[in-house]
């Protein structure tokens, strides 16, 4: 039983150290114009070495929106009204927002520690923190079906 | 002995530390609540959010005959976890239920009663959550959170307004 809970343990820290194999696009760029009728949501995920080894889809309904890796961004174009974000590894998280046309949102999801795989969290952050820490990130490609942007 | 020492100590760390994750909930102003299905406020009502959040004392006056205007608003703010998650990856004690992040909501509900272009009234609440997660136990989503901070605001207004039956009935018969 003792063995099994160290390997257990093992297996744990070992997903949430390796960085996660992902193909990651241009570093970050401000969307010129928002659609008009519509919020701009940035979901991101700084670059970070703990949990880097696990991504996780965000979704709306069942929708996939993206992929969210380690250092990955991605720009979604909401309609006004509550739009709630979820993503599920282990455990599920989840957010809601108000959305307003013509607003810009900033969602950060990171990975914190599970039994066997890191749990995702997704929060939403003030502008000014967005701003500063999206910088760093790189474009996520679509989700299958998804328009490009 | 029937258990080892060991696991003794494990068993009552994990005993004492997992109650420790869990979730918080305060609501300002302190009132009892009350829901009087008789009492009902009619006028113009100035909000674009989800009607399940919106005051139900409050009932739109398409014809506008009483010439109130009733302006209700509600921020959501999230607290930042400041945690870095290389400690409880590293700390023994993750193992048996230590928490591993916290996450803080504070919603506020604000209702304005406004007439000629005056505010005759104004009522807020006030909806904090603290809630500390752990390996084992995630808690409510900030969905969740959010959702049931709306409601025990706008519950926590129905009942100011409740309390304040007389001189919101006065508002409404003098013209």
């Amino acid at each position: 039983m003792r063995q099994i809970f160290i390997k257990l343990a093992g297996i744990s820290l070992i997903a949430m150290l390796m960085p996660g194999c992902a193909t990651l696009g241009p570093s970050y760029q401000k969307v010129d114009k928002i659609p008009d009728g519509m919020g701009l949501v940035y979901i991101y995920r700084q670059n970070s070495f703990i949990g880097g080894g696990v991504y996780y889809d965000v979704k709306t309904g069942t929708t996939v929106i993206t992929t969210l890796h380690s250092g990955g961004y991605y720009p979604y174009f909401a309609k006004p009204g509550e739009l709630e974000l979820w993503a599920k590894t282990e455990a599920r998280t989840s957010v809601t927002l108000d959305v307003k046309a013509g607003e810009t949102y900033y969602v950060k999801g990171t990975v914190g520690v599970g039994f066997v795989v890191g749990h995702p969290h997704l929060t939403i952050v003030s502008k000014d923190v967005g701003e500063a820490e999206i910088v760093e990130c790189k474009l996520e490609p679509p989700a299958e079906g998804t328009e490009k942007k | 002995m029937l258990f080892s020492r060991r696991t003794v100590v494990i068993t009552t760390l994990f005993v004492t530390l997992l109650p420790g994750c869990g979730t918080t909930m305060v609501v300002t102003p302190e009132v009892k609540p009350t829901f009087n299905n008789d009492f009902r406020m009619k006028g113009q009502i100035v909000y674009d959010g989800n009607r399940d959040y919106f005051p139900r004392t409050i009932a739109e006056d398409s014809l506008d005959k009483s010439g109130l205007v009733f302006r209700y608003k509600y921020e959501v703010a999230y607290g930042k976890d400041n945690l870095p998650q290389a400690i409880p990856l590293f700390n023994p004690l993750t193992l048996v239920g230590f928490p591993v992040g916290e996450d803080t909501v504070v919603i506020v509900g604000h209702m304005e009663i406004l007439r000629e272009n005056g505010v005759v009234k104004t009522y807020t609440a006030t909806c904090a959550f603290d809630k500390k997660r752990s390996m084992y136990w995630e808690g409510d989503t900030l969905t969740e959170l959010r959702k049931k901070g709306l409601i025990a605001v706008r519950d926590n207004i129905e009942t100011q307004m409740n309390q304040d039956q007389v001189f919101l009935s006065k508002l409404i018969t003098d013209k």
